[in-house]
C-alpha cells in the first residue's frame, strides 16, 4: 500500500471521527476531551511549553461539506445512498415513505388504488392473526399430550382469571377426540387434569352450550367414524366432563339466577340433552366407562324433558344407587 | 508514525502477517496487504486453515479479497511463536476427511436430539441467526 493511499484511509477514517452528532463519535470525542485537559492540568503543575495534543488534519473540509446522505428522487419508489468519503457511513433506511405525498387532489385512481393496497394489508393482517391462534392452539395441545403437560394444566387452572380458564376448556373440548386417542396408554394423568378442569367454575349458561356444542358437532377423527360424543361416553375423562357440564347445565337452570342466554340458547341445550340421552341408551352398558364422579342432578335433568320410561332405563346405565336421590 | 491517536486502525498492520476469522467459519491466514474505511481486506499468500480435534491442515488460496463485514475478528501472527504450537498439521485430504466425519457425526447427534425432543412433545429450537458454525 503506497503512502498516499494509506494517507487517503485515514483521512476518511478521521473524517468520520468528527461529526455533529455525538452518538457517532463518543469515544474519540470523550478521548480527546480527556487529553486535552490532562494536558492542560500538566502544563498549570509543570509549567512545561504547551504541548498541542495531535489534533485531526481536517476539521476544515468537514464544514465546507454538507449534503444529504440519502436521496428520494421524485417519482421513485425507493431511495439512492449518496456515500462520498466525507461519511461513508450513512446507509438506507429500511423505513419505507409512502407515496402519499405524490397523490394529487384530483388523481381518484390513483387514491382508489392505495385504499385497494390498505385493505389487502389489513386481510393478511387477520390472516395471520388467525394462523397464529391455530399455532398457539396445537402448541397447547402438545403440551397436553405429555403426562407433565396435563398436570401442570390441572394445576395452573384453578388460578387463571376465567376468561383465560374458558378458553382453555373450550380448546380441550373441542379436540376432545383428539385427546383421548392419545390419551389411552395413560389415562391415570388425564383423571388428574379432569379433577381440575371440573373444578373449575363456568358460570354462564352460554358457554356451556358452546362447549356441549363442540362436543356434539365437533370434528370427528378421521379414522374413527363415532361421533365425539359416543367416544366420550368411552373415556373417563370424557364421560366426566359430560356429566359434570350437564350437571352444572342443570344446576343453573333450576337455580333462581338470571342467564345470560342468547336466542336459541335454550332450543340448543335441549337438543343437546336429548342427543345425550339418545347416545347413553344406545351404548351398550359394557362400554360405558365409570366416571370420576357421578353428579346428583343428573337424573332430575333428565326427568325434565324426557319421559319416565326413557329416565328409568338411564338410570340403569349410569348405575346409580338410585338410594341418594329424590324422585320428582 | 501514529497516524491517529486515541483511535484503532489497521494501518499500522499492513504487510504483516494475519489471521482472520470469517463469519461463515473459516480461518484465513495471510499478509494484509491493503485496507479500506469499511476494512475490507486484501490478503496476500493466503491459506485457509482448517482445524479439527488437535490437528489441522492448510489449503493455498492465493490472493483473497475480503469484504469488512463478512469478518469477526482478525489480528496478528507473531512469526516466532507461530511455530510453538501443539497442534499437529497433517495433509489436505486428512483434514477435510476428518472434516467430513466430524459434520457427520454432529449431524447424527442433532437428528437425535430432534427426534427424543419431538417423542416428548417439545418443540424443536429453530436457528434463528444467521452465523451458525
Amino acid at each position: 500500500m503506497t503512502c498516499k493511499e494509506k494517507d487517503w484511509v485515514v483521512k476518511v477514517e478521521m473524517i468520520q471521527l468528527q461529526s455533529e452528532n455525538l452518538d457517532d463519535d463518543y469515544y474519540y470525542q470523550t478521548y480527546y476531551h480527556r487529553l486535552e485537559r490532562k494536558q492542560a492540568e500538566e502544563e498549570l503543575l509543570g509549567g512545561r511549553n504547551k504541548q498541542e495534543p495531535p489534533k485531526l488534519v481536517t476539521p476544515f473540509i468537514q464544514k465546507v461539506e454538507t449534503y444529504n446522505s440519502v436521496v428520494r428522487i421524485a417519482g421513485s419508489l425507493g431511495q439512492v445512498a449518496v456515500s462520498t468519503c466525507y461519511s461513508p457511513r450513512r446507509a438506507i433506511d429500511a423505513v419505507h415513505h409512502a407515496l402519499v405525498e405524490e397523490v394529487g387532489e384530483g388523481d381518484t385512481r390513483l387514491q382508489l388504488f392505495l385504499q385497494l393496497l390498505e385493505v389487502e394489508e389489513m386481510q393478511r393482517k387477520m390472516s395471520l392473526a388467525t394462523e397464529e391462534q391455530e399455532e398457539a392452539e396445537d402448541e397447547f395441545l402438545q403440551v397436553l399430550c405429555v403426562r407433565k403437560g396435563k398436570k401442570l394444566t390441572a394445576r395452573l387452572l384453578p388460578h387463571l382469571a376465567p376468561e383465560q380458564a374458558e378458553k382453555i376448556l373450550l380448546t380441550i373440548t373441542h379436540h376432545l377426540p383428539f385427546l383421548m386417542k392419545k390419551d389411552a396408554p395413560d389415562e391415570a394423568s388425564t383423571s388428574s387434569l379432569g379433577q381440575g378442569v371440573l373444578g373449575c367454575l363456568l358460570l354462564s349458561l352460554f358457554l356451556e352450550l358452546a362447549i356441549l356444542l363442540g362436543l356434539s358437532k365437533g370434528g370427528t377423527l378421521p379414522e374413527s367414524a363415532e361421533l365425539p360424543l359416543t367416544m366420550a361416553l368411552k373415556n373417563q375423562f370424557g364421560i366426566s366432563l359430560l356429566y359434570s357440564l350437564l350437571s352444572r347445565g342443570e344446576g343453573l337452570l333450576s337455580s333462581e339466577t338470571p342467564l345470560e342466554a342468547h336466542i336459541g340458547d335454550f332450543e340448543t341445550w335441549t337438543d343437546t340433552v336429548f342427543l345425550v340421552a339418545r347416545e347413553l341408551s344406545q351404548v351398550p352398558k359394557a362400554l360405558l366407562v365409570e366416571p370420576l364422579f357421578l353428579p346428583s342432578n343428573l337424573l332430575s335433568l333428565f326427568c325434565r324433558y324426557l319421559d319416565k320410561q326413557t329416565v328409568h332405563h338411564l338410570e340403569a346405565k349410569m348405575d346409580v344407587g338410585g338410594s341418594e336421590l329424590a324422585w320428582i | 508514525m501514529n497516524y491517529m491517536p486515541g483511535t484503532a486502525s489497521l494501518i499500522q498492520d499492513i504487510d504483516k502477517k494475519h489471521l482472520v476469522l470469517l463469519r461463515d467459519g473459516r480461518t484465513l491466514i495471510g499478509f494484509l496487504r491493503s485496507i479500506d474505511q469499511f476494512a475490507n481486506l486484501v490478503l496476500h499468500q493466503t491459506v485457509e486453515r482448517i482445524h479439527v480435534g488437535k490437528k489441522y491442515g492448510d489449503i493455498p488460496r492465493g490472493i483473497f479479497v475480503v469484504r469488512g463485514e463478512n469478518v469477526v475478528l482478525l489480528g496478528e501472527i507473531d512469526l516466532e511463536k507461530e511455530s510453538d504450537t501443539l497442534l499437529q498439521q497433517v495433509s489436505i485430504e486428512e483434514i477435510l476427511e476428518e472434516q467430513r466425519v466430524e459434520l457427520q457425526a454432529k449431524q447424527e447427534s442433532e437428528k437425535l436430539k430432534v427426534q427424543a425432543l419431538k417423542e416428548r412433545g417439545l418443540a424443536v429450537p429453530r436457528a434463528d441467526t444467521l452465523d451458525e458454525y
